[in-house]
């Protein structure tokens, strides 16, 4: 059992999505016997040691072969086991996609794809491994429930949540080590359904991955230094979209926000505008992600910076649309 | 409770060891104490001491003895 005290909520945020991630399938293997984790190489990378050394038969490298993955995963789901399959998110997407295609969107196996360091976390490898495309991929194969948590505890959340739902699932880890923490104490998750995590009555922003954190410090500096109310909400489902939230959001505020750690093109931005533009009255929207660019290898830190996503940078953006709407 | 009985008391939950087992217990010397017990640890005395721990020292604390040196640098005299 999860205890989601505060020491344990410290230490998944220390060791990052990926270690969260590790963490929740030791907590699985203990209580699924149909719990099985294939990687292509990447064992320590998913946090995978601990559960390697405690169930060595229940965990499958098949090597640097991530399409070859996808199919030994697809195979397990097929016998009835419960299938994590980890490798990089660009690899499990882009790499991957005609086995994601055929094997969880047309024949919907109960499989899950585990996308390690989605954005710009690997940044130092370069753009052969950062992934700022991804959701736009998976988003557009049927069938496949696309995760993005928030933080290291929703991480957690979200990988049991994915082992419990009988449906094919993208699971999106993002964010370095030291992941901030947004949840600090135990919460309700259900897939589907957003949590807002603050009110406010003139800008919605609906955020994803760790862009929920920027995000909520970003709505602090629109109070504090322009005087703008901004409503946060952590949309941790991107497919199904919950729609319900998102009108919700659009029915008091002036502007709508999305703010992601991916392509503006095809990732949750994308998806709130496909969602409204069946609507007649909807407020403009603001999608603030990665610019249609890749950037030369580098820290993390600074590739957020240079793709214009910290919280300063965010508010700036947001007052920017606002005062232009105004005026 | 003293510093000494907490500081136990940390590795004794952290790896479910007893008082005896940790003297002399070295990183990785037991299978809990691998990389996440050893972060699980450290999140567990930085509570309990109310402190944070720096990363040279998260990397430089490999053993029970070795963590009462560390724990010093930030005012926690374990005696």
């Amino acid at each position: 059992m999860i205890d989601y005290k505060r020491s344990n909520i410290k230490l998944w945020s220390r060791l990052g999505s990926c270690g969260a991630f590790g963490v929740a399938a030791s907590e699985l293997a203990q209580t699924s016997d149909e719990v099985l984790m294939i990687t292509s190489d990447l064992c320590f990378y998913s946090g995978l040691n601990r559960f390697k050394s405690k169930y060595p038969d229940r965990l499958y490298n098949c090597g640097i072969a991530e399409q070859n993955m996808v199919g030994v995963a697809a195979g397990l789901a097929k016998e009835g086991f419960v299938p994590f399959a980890t490798t990089y998110a660009t690899f499990a997407a882009a790499r991957c996609a005609d086995q994601v295609r055929v094997n969880m969107g047309y024949m919907k196996l109960n499989m899950k794809l585990v996308g390690l360091t989605a954005g710009v976390s690997v940044g130092i490898l370069g753009p052969t491994h950062i992934s700022i495309e991804d959701i736009a991929i998976i988003r557009s194969i049927p069938n496949i429930i696309i995760l993005s948590p928030a933080d290291c505890t929703e991480t957690v959340k979200a990988t049991i949540a994915a082992a419990k739902i009988d449906a094919p699932v993208y699971l999106r880890l993002s964010g370095p080590m030291d992941n901030p923490v947004v949840y600090n104490e135990d919460y309700e998750f259900e897939i589907g359904k957003a949590i807002e995590l603050k009110d406010g009555g003139d800008v919605s922003i609906i955020a994803t991955g760790t862009m929920v954190y920027n995000s909520l410090k970003a709505a602090e500096i629109l109070d504090e230094k322009y005087s703008i109310q901004a409503k946060v909400i952590d949309m941790h489902t991107i497919k199904p979209l919950d729609t319900q939230t998102i009108d919700k959001a659009c029915k008091n505020n002036k502007l709508l926000v999305t703010v992601e750690e991916h392509s503006k093109i095809g990732g949750l931005g994308s998806a709130v505008a496909e969602y409204l533009s069946e609507k007649s009255v909807r407020p403009p929207q603001l999608i603030i992600g990665f610019c249609d660019e890749y950037k030369h290898a580098a820290s993390y830190d600074y590739l957020i910076k240079q793709y214009e996503l910290e919280p300063e940078q965010i508010a700036e953006k947001i007052v920017l649309k606002y005062k232009n709407m105004k005026g | 409770m003293t510093n000494l009985e907490k500081y136990i008391k940390a590795f004794e939950e952290t790896f479910n060891i007893t008082a005896e087992q940790t003297k002399g217990l070295k990183y990785q010397a037991i299978s809990e104490w691998d990389s996440v017990g050893h972060m699980s640890l450290i999140a567990a005395l930085e509570d309990e001491f109310d402190i944070m721990i720096d990363t040279d020292d998260i990397i430089d604390f490999s053993s029970f003895e070795k963590g009462k040196e560390i724990l010093s640098k930030y005012d926690v005299e374990i005696k």
